[in-house]
């Protein structure tokens, strides 16, 4: 095929689509099968290292829609740390679109706070609990700090830097059109800089999903996915343990996968994506 | 895609854990810097266990919590250990291979406020931080329990009191930083926090049972046991000879007690405070399986496990073979 194609409703793209959640699924069938070879059938490992996908499949079911008393604390686990990363990376989002505009802006700004954001990236976000819990205490204000303390950085550079690399003749025309100082930022610089924005909001996600989990570890007063985690750890339930972490990658999969498609769709309508 | 079997049976071998070895050189010791572990440090202090052991070497390692006790001991690092009935009741539920061979410690846990918590009673604990030394450890389960009986619940639970995990000797700075109201803490940690000036709501006696609780307990891993029956008998021994120290001459136990917390944490206790936190300690080699089996119960109660563990197999008091 020579000719380029804008259009993903054309019927050409289904099949290989298709084939390729087919061999996800069949490779997802594969691990459980090994899985279950090596725990249940070869017992290479005692079940309090390494227990069975039936073990783990019953802390989810009971975690996720069991009727006891002590069930359903993966769901309420799931529903705190949702809310709480929803909040944070919301607020990581504003705060990050603020700082990144100011840095694309001005460049002395760019030069000094960008550099420095580069390094706080460049370090754990658990090293920033015990921190936040002596500024915050043992609470969810500590867990938010460290999770839009993440979050807000990928934001920031990706707009600083989206918006420097615009072309400059994009920049040329819109001064040419009479563009000046905020509105040629907001009307000509920041559209153009979409896409990188949007790869840098996904950057964001992921890691403001996992200084959450991080710092739930640390500060797992209240139901949360990072609580189960620790529980498990605590009551030797491994099982638990391996529930709970199979529940973050699937979380953090999908709403990777949401936007990624948001991604993809918004750098298709630019024409940055384009079939061969 | 087929790895090749050579090369995975070599990944999983390497990955399994070893099993104790048969006529074992050492014996790896667990336990943590308390008070209700004082059988284990006036041993070590006093050299009891080694010379017990004759040549094979006695390995001391230390510990915060039973959380990583239990990971060390299911990792097969550990062959004996202090450790409080909540770990060693998870863990027999997870099916470790562990025997609960000997009582250590009775009590000695206790309830101490934050002088301007304004906790006065159990009751007051609504809407408090409440620190705990691990979640799932004997003192949470403990907790949970007197939560329960005054109508509280934690937040994990959708109640208004927040349990949090601090390890006893951060609880001081944790108090002095307004990060938890309360704690329901070990001794030594107890008296040493009342010497501060907070406030004792709950003592020993009102966490549970009167008092006629085990806090710790010593067990042994299975496979270690029986590789060496004769290794283990002497350390039971010399845990005898611990206890009999701390009970006969409770004066100087608390000196020997007290320079083995030093060493092992930096921090010296004022004599008087290791004697008030003594008085509320029991020391004894005996194990009551009601109380373990009572234990286990309120482990479910608390949310650790969901149905209570058959404790029989694993109770093996002075290891009868």
């Amino acid at each position: 095929m020579t000719t380029t194609s804008l259009d993903t409703r054309t019927p050409l793209r289904r099949p290989s689509r298709w084939r390729m959640l087919g061999w996800q699924l069949l490779g997802l069938v594969l691990l459980l099968a090994l899985w279950w070879f090596v725990t249940d059938v070869l017992r290479l490992y005692p079940p309090y290292v390494f227990p069975s996908p039936r073990a783990v499949w019953t802390e989810i079911s009971y975690g996720l829609w069991g009727s006891g008393p002590q069930d359903g604390k993966l769901l309420a686990g799931i529903g705190n740390s949702l809310r709480r990363v929803l909040v944070g990376y919301a607020s990581a989002v504003v705060l990050g679109g603020v700082v990144g505009l100011l840095m694309g802006a001005w460049r002395p700004l760019r030069d000094t706070l960008g550099a420095y954001l580069t390094g706080i990236q460049s370090v754990p976000s658990i090293a920033f609990v015990p921190f936040a819990i002596l500024f915050f205490g043992l609470n969810e204000r500590a867990v938010l700090f460290v999770v839009i303390l993440e979050g807000f950085i990928p934001v920031a550079l990706a707009v600083s830097g989206a918006l420097m690399n615009v072309p400059p003749a994009l920049r040329i025309a819109g001064r040419t059109l009479g563009a000046r100082g905020l509105d040629l930022t907001t009307g000509v610089l920041l559209p153009s800089a979409v896409p990188s924005i949007l790869t840098g909001l996904r950057t964001a996600w992921s890691f403001a999903w996992r200084a959450l989990v991080g710092a739930e570890l640390l500060v797992s007063a209240s139901a949360s996915l990072g609580a189960q985690l620790e529980i498990g750890r605590n009551t030797a339930n491994i099982a638990l343990v391996i529930a709970t972490i199979l529940t973050i990658g699937v979380i953090g999969g999908v709403f990777d996968a949401l936007l990624r498609v948001l991604e993809t769709r918004v750098r298709r309508d630019y024409g940055l994506e384009v079939q061969q | 895609m087929t790895p090749r079997p050579t090369l995975l049976a070599l990944t999983l071998a390497l990955l399994t854990p070893t099993a104790a070895a048969q006529g074992a050189t050492s014996v790896r010791l667990g336990f943590f810097p308390n008070l209700t572990h004082a059988p284990a440090l006036v041993g070590l202090e006093r050299g009891t266990f080694q010379k017990a052991l004759g040549k094979v070497k006695l390995e001391p390692k230390e510990f915060v919590s039973g959380t990583t006790l239990t990971e060390a001991f299911a990792a097969g690092q550990i062959d004996i250990a202090y450790v409080g009935p909540g770990p060693a009741i998870n863990a027999a539920a997870r099916g470790m291979p562990l025997q609960i061979i000997a009582g250590a410690s009775e009590a000695g846990a206790v309830l101490i406020a934050r002088k301007d918590s304004g906790i006065k009673t159990y009751k007051d604990l609504a809407g408090k931080r409440v620190a705990v030394p691990s979640l799932g450890n004997t003192q949470d389960i403990s907790l949970r329990h007197i939560l329960k009986e005054q109508g509280l619940k934690a937040q994990t639970d959708g109640g208004n009191v927040t349990v949090t995990p601090v390890a006893p000797a951060d609880v001081l700075a944790a108090f002095a930083a307004n990060r938890v109201d309360a704690t329901l803490v070990p001794e030594p940690w107890g008296a040493a926090l009342e010497a501060r000036g907070h406030l004792l709501v709950g003592s020993e006696k009102t966490v549970w049972r009167g008092g006629a609780y085990p806090t710790t307990i010593v067990i042994v891993n299975t496979k270690f046991a029986q590789a060496n029956p004769a290794l283990v008998a002497a350390f039971l021994k010399a845990h005898g000879e611990a206890v009999a120290f701390l009970t006969g001459k409770p004066a100087a136990a608390a000196a020997s007690v007290n320079k083995e917390l030093e060493a092992l944490t930096g921090q010296k206790l004022d004599l008087r405070v290791l004697q008030r936190a003594m008085n509320r300690t029991r020391f004894t080699t005996n194990l009551d399986p009601a109380a373990l089996g009572e234990y286990a119960a309120l482990n479910v109660e608390a949310g650790y496990a969901r149905g209570t563990v058959d404790l029989a197999p694993f109770l093996n008091p002075g290891l009868k073979r």
